[in-house]
């Protein structure tokens, strides 16, 4: 790389492009407000073409970043910072989000890029009200590049030139890693959707009507990609952080994970609102609290302020915008909200106590309260810490959450076994409670084998155990009673016909069932490896055997190997009964001078054999190797589960417009 | 299970032959977890190590960390108590050591405040749900016959 060379003047240009962004994302943020105060309504179109010009150059700064990784130019200094000559090409193009400035830049990225959908698809299906949504995204977009141009610029060049870089975060050089931030923010930014929608509902008097739709599909899109970056955190803290675990309720996990409970929150009780027209007023309070959320997520994560209160006051600038950013969107989503929100008034009244809407108040109650429970949980250790000064601090850690928490999780389940068995409006008692039968009987089976099996472990144990048998009961038992239904009318489709067709002529509900079976088989396999983990830390000398929870390992020894940009001792381990060999990493990274554990991990869908190697001890003559291993039951399942829920996702969003039509033609005829 | 005792005795033997690095250790005698490592390891676990981000003791590589491991392990090793053991480092630290907030002092508002919660948010849903519950449904009207011929058409349209 020259002083002269194309690729190093390239950055200016990404730069420049970034400039540019921003000033368009002002116009796309104005030109509603410029039309209606000129009274010219022609100007309100420019915000269309502007939402095409910010993605646009974002994208072009975006890939002169990138480029400037994968060409090693290290007179940018967050190129310098975050990658290396010796790095692997895959996590050259990954590294632009592992540092503060890129991150940020990807949530720009990311936003424009949905602004963009926005305007693409705004045209033809709500081209009135397509200015004043594309003005709350660009007003969005305008916050963010503020921050990203003035306090936190990736485009900022190191002269002279250092001969190269401080290398990647050894913890951050994981697949999982490499695709866990888009995703999160992915979701995350894509709550901004439906908050543009909502904001532009309020201020323009929208009838719900008309954007609850585009509402729901946006944030089951947000909700989807939220999920799956939430996953692969865990996934990755999993396999890279070495203690056994996938979630330590950590804040950072915390911040993600507010978001997505009021998210799953207003998945369910928007349906309410297209089904029942009711619940509009909260659909929007529930819109505005998940944005704010992500928001908040993005301020815990990015300020400083999680690794100590004080860090904060140490780089006072990036904060206290995000901090002042964050109170004027609040402030202004919230007071819009407080002054307009009663416009979006219900239209129809519940019939019945027991009835699928009723149940859905609660699953909103419930997952509200988780929410809050969470936020007090992050917040509040940092807030005692600020207002006393340090005097007095708090820890609240995964014992804490876990004790708050599980309960909440039991009574989502319950709700979940229960709800999809009561039908809309009212129903029939007694029909309820011969189709609760199968699924109760399941339920209890299930309790009374885990009470038979694991007494002494822990009161969740043959809770969580009835619970999941009482929410698999119900699925099996209304997917068979559809099935069922449809052979009776249509008695020339073979069963398995039937049973696919079951699912493709009713994607929306099946699609929510299927992803309701998903996190069935997550609630099993969370409940599995938290309660029934086995582990053993102990010394061993090469030959010796260890064994933990049924599980017989034989330590075969250590070598050193060399990697791209590492150098390693690998422990070979013999699990005795199957022969597996798991090998277990120590790793030095020279170039950040940070040494990091790789765990050895051999799976089935059964139990996880996870292995880590700690540093030797020299003992009666002869090295000892601390080695930690862990027999985690059931864990796989929890990615399963995930993946079974991101498909039932995909279900329920490949409703196609024909379907969506007929639905709406028999709704609006009187359901029965 | 008491099959897979026997058996694999006998293929430990077989592939202790077979493997060069091995043949030190002709019996697999497992080794045994150090008793008071465990109980130094439950210990840490419900511990904060103070310079880390939320990392309890037993899973953190600090330095801070590594010598709370050892005076752990030496007071577990003098006959000290848990509790002794926990009171000693709250002692030292405050409550800010302990991963679980005590439901004393500043740790109270954690206790108390999720019941509180879920008693404020169930009570507003239940109230919401009583003033929003009208009347029961009104029997559905009853279709024309062009209505319900629309209607088969629409269903039949769907299923083909």
């Amino acid at each position: 790389m020259s002083f002269s060379g194309f690729g190093f003047h390239l950055v200016e240009l990404g730069h420049f492009a970034a400039y540019l962004a921003m000033a368009a994302a002002l116009v796309q943020g104005l030109a509603p407000l410029a039309a209606h105060a000129l009274k010219r309504p022609e100007l309100a179109r420019i915000g269309i073409s502007a939402a095409a010009a910010v993605f646009a150059l974002t994208t072009v700064g975006g890939l002169v970043l990138m480029h400037a990784f994968v060409t090693d130019n290290f007179s940018v200094q967050y190129v310098a910072s975050n990658s290396n000559s010796q790095l692997p090409m895959f996590y050259k193009v990954a590294a632009l989000w592992g540092g503060h400035e890129g991150s940020l830049y990807l949530w720009a990225w990311v936003l424009t890029l949905y602004t963009g959908m926005v305007a693409w698809f705004g045209r033809r299906l709500y081209p009135d009200r397509l200015p004043t949504i594309l003005a709350v995204q660009g007003l969005l977009v305008v916050g963010f590049f503020g921050l990203i141009l003035f306090l936190s610029n990736p485009f900022l060049r190191l002269l002279p030139m250092p001969a190269d870089g401080r290398d990647l975060n050894p913890l951050l050089q994981d697949p999982g890693m490499v695709f866990h931030p888009p995703m999160l923010y992915l979701g995350y930014v894509g709550f901004s959707v439906p908050f543009a929608f909502a904001m532009t509902a309020l201020v323009t008097r929208w009838k719900s009507e008309f954007w609850i739709a585009h509402i729901r599909r946006w944030a089951l899109i947000a909700w989807g990609f939220l999920t799956t970056g939430i996953i692969l955190g865990g996934w990755w803290a999993y396999y890279e952080l070495g203690w056994g675990g996938y979630w330590a309720w950590d804040p950072v996990e915390n911040a993600s994970f507010m978001p997505w409970l009021v998210g799953t929150a207003l998945v369910h009780s928007i349906t309410v609102q297209e089904r029942r027209r009711m619940l509009h007023t909260w659909n929007l309070f529930l819109v505005i609290t998940t944005f704010s959320l992500s928001l908040l997520g993005t301020f815990l994560v990015r300020s400083g302020v999680l690794s100590s209160v004080h860090a904060f006051a140490v780089d006072p600038g990036r904060g206290a915008y995000i901090l002042a950013f964050m109170v004027v969107v609040l402030t202004l989503s919230f007071g819009i909200f407080l002054a307009r929100g009663g416009f979006q008034e219900a239209e129809e009244n519940m019939s019945s106590l027991v009835s699928r809407e009723s149940l859905f108040v609660w699953n909103n109650v419930i997952f509200t309260v988780a929410a809050a429970c969470v936020l007090l949980g992050t917040l509040y250790p940092l807030a005692l810490d600020a207002l006393t000064g340090g005097q007095a601090k708090i820890t609240v850690g995964a014992p804490y959450f876990n004790a708050v928490m599980v309960p909440i999780f039991l009574a989502l389940l319950l709700l979940m076994a229960v709800g999809p068995l009561v039908p809309w409006r009212q129903a029939n008692l007694e029909r309820l409670r011969s189709r609760l039968l199968i699924p109760l009987v399941v339920g209890a089976v299930a309790g009374a084998a885990m009470l038979a099996f694991a007494w002494p472990v822990h009161w969740t144990a043959p809770v969580a155990a009835a619970l999941i048998g009482f929410v698999l009961g119900t699925l099996g038992t209304d997917y068979a009673r559809a099935v069922r239904q449809r052979r009776a009318q249509h008695a020339d489709e073979s069963l398995g016909r039937a049973a696919l067709r079951t699912v493709t002529r009713n994607r929306r509900h099946y699609g929510g069932m299927i992803v309701h079976l998903g996190i069935a088989i997550m609630a099993i396999g969370l409940t599995g490896s938290g309660l029934f983990r086995a582990d053993k830390a102990v010394a061993m000398v090469p030959g010796e055997v260890v064994e933990v929870g049924g599980e017989r390992l034989r330590f075969d020894g250590v070598r050193t190997i060399e990697g791209p940009n590492y150098i390693a001792v690998r422990g070979h381990f013999t699990l005795l009964d199957s022969h597996v060999v798991v090998m277990p990493e120590r790793r030095n990274y020279p170039v950040q001078q940070m040494p990091t554990t790789e765990s050895g991990i051999h799976s089935t869908p059964l139990r996880d054999v996870y292995v880590v190697m700690s540093e030797p001890v020299p003992a009666e003559g002869q090295m000892k190797w601390g080695v930690h291993v862990y027999v985690n039951p059931l864990v796989q399942l929890i990615w399963i589960g995930g993946l079974v829920a991101l498909l039932g996702l995909a279900v329920s969003l490949s409703v196609r417009r024909r379907e969506r039509v007929a639905t709406g033609a028999v709704a609006a005829v009187g359901a029965k | 299970m008491m099959r897979t005792q026997v058996v694999v005795p006998g293929l430990v033997v077989l592939l202790l032959a077979a493997s060069p690095v091995m043949m030190a250790q002709p019996t697999a005698v497992p080794v045994q977890e150090d008793p008071i490592e465990r109980q130094m390891l439950d210990i840490a676990h419900d511990l904060r190590c103070a310079v880390c981000q939320n990392q309890p003791v037993s899973e953190s590589n600090a330095d801070l960390a590594k010598d709370m491991r050892k005076a752990i392990r030496e007071q577990l090793e003098a006959g000290k108590s848990r509790a002794e053991i926990v009171d000693y480092f709250v002692a030292r630290y405050g409550d800010y050591v302990l991963m679980k907030p005590p439901a004393e002092r500043a740790g109270l508002l954690l206790w108390i405040a999720p019941p509180l919660v879920l008693l404020v948010l169930a009570l507003s849903g239940w109230l919401f749900l009583r003033r929003r519950t009208g009347a029961p449904v009104a029997a559905a009207p009853k279709l024309s016959a062009a209505d319900k011929a629309r209607v088969r058409a629409a269903r039949q349209q769907q299923d083909s």
